[in-house]
């Protein structure tokens, strides 16, 4: 949700400016160029339903009355919102200025899920201000800058009750009020697990990993994991799709030394997606079958098959994937694709079902302009969109579970490796 | 009615053989390219070449360096460097075409799509197009970019059809089309040739633009390097290539 909050922020701080006569004719470009990419390149050409003529008749006068580049910005995304699709999206321009000078919003370094409407940090990074102040998993946070977080859950679950996007929505709404600028401080009450409250003030940290650019997608900090939580099963995880070179890596590394692994687990708990392609890649290391793809992507004119090259020595034994409402996009078309190739178990919770593979392109006004490019369809003949991917056993993150140490969606696919023969 | 549309039909077909008969030849095109181009001799002088330039997807805001390893008679590899992408290798090696880059791993390719990389990457493959392709056909003249062509359909000796058109004026090749078929589907592409210089005998494009799947690459040549030594392991498929051939 840090993106959300800079874009409100920057809205709030550009409230006040005017348009020159360029940048009105800049906007007025960016809008033409929005809705003409969508009207020739949208995979559906009757644009999923929508007037999409009449959309342009109704904005153009509010665009050329537009009085700040916040409004410009509010028309163009405006318009994508009829679409209903997920990947259509405005990036203001001052996000990839932010980026370049800062390294973007930091935060104290803790991930959080909302479970059962309560804000509970999952994960505390390991040197991070959190960290050395003495917050665990399972420690509620209950107040941001003296906000009660309860009501914005509240607000967020009325508005997206039905959407599987809720759990995304959620926790990115509470993470983004405890990022900010560099060298800043969140003033955070925790709930501790003695039940407890702690006010901390949480110095912010550079985010975990390396930054990493991918053409016009602002700059992201990529980080990746692999470990073995016990000695004959695998883990890796990593928090985006980016650095091929880096993942590949991380997966050539982590497979060739459990040669002998009963199984593994490939955990994209939080995983917004990133690069479509990577998914083929890393699926490679567990099939050894030629001729399968994880789905297939349907363009205007022309489909292209997720397809998968085996490696020369895939992984054999047991592969489980964790999803949770987190994952999404790339992350979704791995584990989606893996279960309906019946070569994976699912285990966590549904993920975000926000699944259509985008491009970014950046706008005449210096905005980036997110759009997809295509419909996807798993190879199991489902769209992921809307629907997410589903696990094959159900299994939730408690509170109580967090502060005894355990991380059950991990232990549940261990325990299910076990089995295994 | 019928007597008009009758009438309408033989003047069509009048006009239909007035231009296939004003045609010239697709193989006379072919063979014209290599002329103006430098020559057969110019050709065959060139035994190994690295080309090096730049490849952007625009649209993307991705580029990255590029260089083209060719050695007579049938060895190639593409090496590409994208930002935040990484190294995306192509070659073709003897009777072997394959790839690698970090997003999808090694690849051996097979069928159509091997057959269509090795057409593709032949060195000096305009010289041995008969080595190739079965026929070349005039089809028509359409416009390119504004300028006057000769369309003509190439069909290679196991069936496939490929377009390519030539300037009427100049003879250069501007713009080709085809289909890939590979593992991930058909893809149509088609690439644009400009910018044309001499590099020692030979007239070339250093600009070529691919529309594919909706998007546009282009590449651009900065430098030509004729009948240097490229290392021979340079243009050997890579280990993890090599281990898919064992399997």
């Amino acid at each position: 949700m840090s993106r959300r909050l800079l874009i409100f922020l920057l809205a709030l701080g550009c409230a006040a400016q005017t348009l020159s006569p360029d940048q009105r004719k800049l906007n007025l470009d960016s809008f033409e160029k929005v809705w003409q990419t969508v009207r020739d390149k949208h995979w559906d050409p009757k644009i999923n339903g929508v007037d999409w003529p009449a959309v342009h008749a109704e904005l153009l006068p509010k665009m050329e009355a537009a009085k700040t580049n916040a409004e410009a910005r509010q028309i163009l995304s405006d318009m994508l919102d009829r679409l209903h699709q997920t990947h259509f999206g405005i990036i203001p321009s001052d996000i990839y200025t932010d980026l370049e000078t800062s390294g973007g919003p930091e935060g104290p370094g803790i991930d959080v899920r909302v479970l059962d409407g309560h804000a509970i940090v999952t994960t505390v990074e390991a040197g991070s201000s959190a960290e050395k102040r003495g917050v665990k998993p399972g420690w509620e946070i209950v107040k941001v800058e003296g906000k009660e977080i309860a009501p914005v859950i509240k607000k967020i679950q009325d508005q997206f009750a039905k959407s599987t996007l809720l759990d995304l929505r959620l926790s990115r709404s509470v993470l983004g009020r405890l990022q900010g600028a560099a060298g800043t401080s969140a003033h955070v009450d925790f709930v501790d697990g003695s039940d407890h409250t702690v006010a901390l003030d949480l110095e912010r940290g550079a985010p975990r990993g390396k930054l990493v650019s991918f053409g016009n997608l602002p700059a992201q900090h990529v980080w990746t994991e692999s470990r073995k939580p016990r000695p004959d099963v695998g883990y890796v995880a990593f928090n985006m799709f980016m650095d091929p070179e880096l993942i590949s890596k991380t997966m050539q590394d982590a497979v060739e030394g459990c040669r002998d692994c009963k199984g593994f687990i490939i955990d994209l708990r939080g995983n917004p997606g990133g690069i479509g392609g990577l998914a083929m890649g890393v699926a490679g290391w567990f099939v050894e079958e030629k001729g399968l793809k994880l789905g297939t992507m349907y363009l205007r004119g022309s489909n292209l098959n997720f397809a998968l090259n085996p490696r020369a020595t895939p992984f054999r034994g047991a592969l489980a994937v964790l999803v949770d409402g987190c994952s999404a996009s790339t992350s979704e078309i791995l584990a989606g694709g893996l279960k309906d190739l019946h070569r994976a178990r699912i285990f966590g919770t549904r993920s975000a079902g926000a699944a259509l593979p985008s491009v970014v392109e950046r706008l005449p006004n210096g905005d980036g302009f997110q759009y997809a490019i295509a419909n996807y369809i798993s190879s199991g003949g489902q769209p992921l969109e809307g629907i997410g991917a589903i696990p094959d056993e159900e299994v939730r993150l408690t509170r109580r579970g967090l502060l005894e140490g355990h991380d059950a969606p991990i232990e549940a696919s261990i325990a299910w490796i076990a089995k295994q023969k | 009615m019928k007597r008009r549309n009758a009438i309408l039909g033989i003047l069509l077909s009048a006009a239909a053989l007035y231009a296939a008969d004003d045609l010239p030849k697709g193989e006379t095109l072919v063979d014209k390219y290599v002329e103006v181009t430098g020559g057969k001799a110019a050709y065959e002088k060139v035994k190994s070449e690295i080309d090096t330039g730049t490849m952007t997807l625009g649209a993307m805001g991705l580029k990255g360096a590029m260089t083209v390893y060719s050695q007579a008679p049938d060895k190639r590899l593409v090496e590409v460097n994208i930002d935040g992408v990484g190294k995306i290798l192509d070659g073709v090696n003897g009777d072997m075409a394959w790839s690698m880059n970090a997003m999808q791993g090694p690849r051996i390719k097979e069928g159509e799509e091997k057959a269509e990389a090795l057409r593709q990457n032949r060195h000096n493959g305009d010289l041995h197009w008969r080595d190739m392709y079965k026929s070349a056909e005039t089809k028509g003249v359409e416009a390119v970019d504004g300028a006057d062509c000769y369309k003509v359909e190439m069909t290679s000796k196991d069936g496939k059809v490929s377009t390519r058109w030539y300037d009427k004026k100049t003879g250069l090749l501007t713009k080709m089309s085809s289909t890939t078929k590979s593992p991930m589907g058909e893809m149509q592409a088609e690439v644009f040739a400009s910018d044309y210089r001499k590099e020692g005998d030979v007239l070339m494009p250093h600009k070529m633009l691919t529309k594919v799947a909706g998007q546009e690459l282009a590449m651009t040549i900065d430098k030509v390097e004729q009948n240097v030594e490229i290392p021979k392991d340079k243009l050997e498929p890579p280990a993890e290539v090599k281990a898919l051939i064992k399997k």
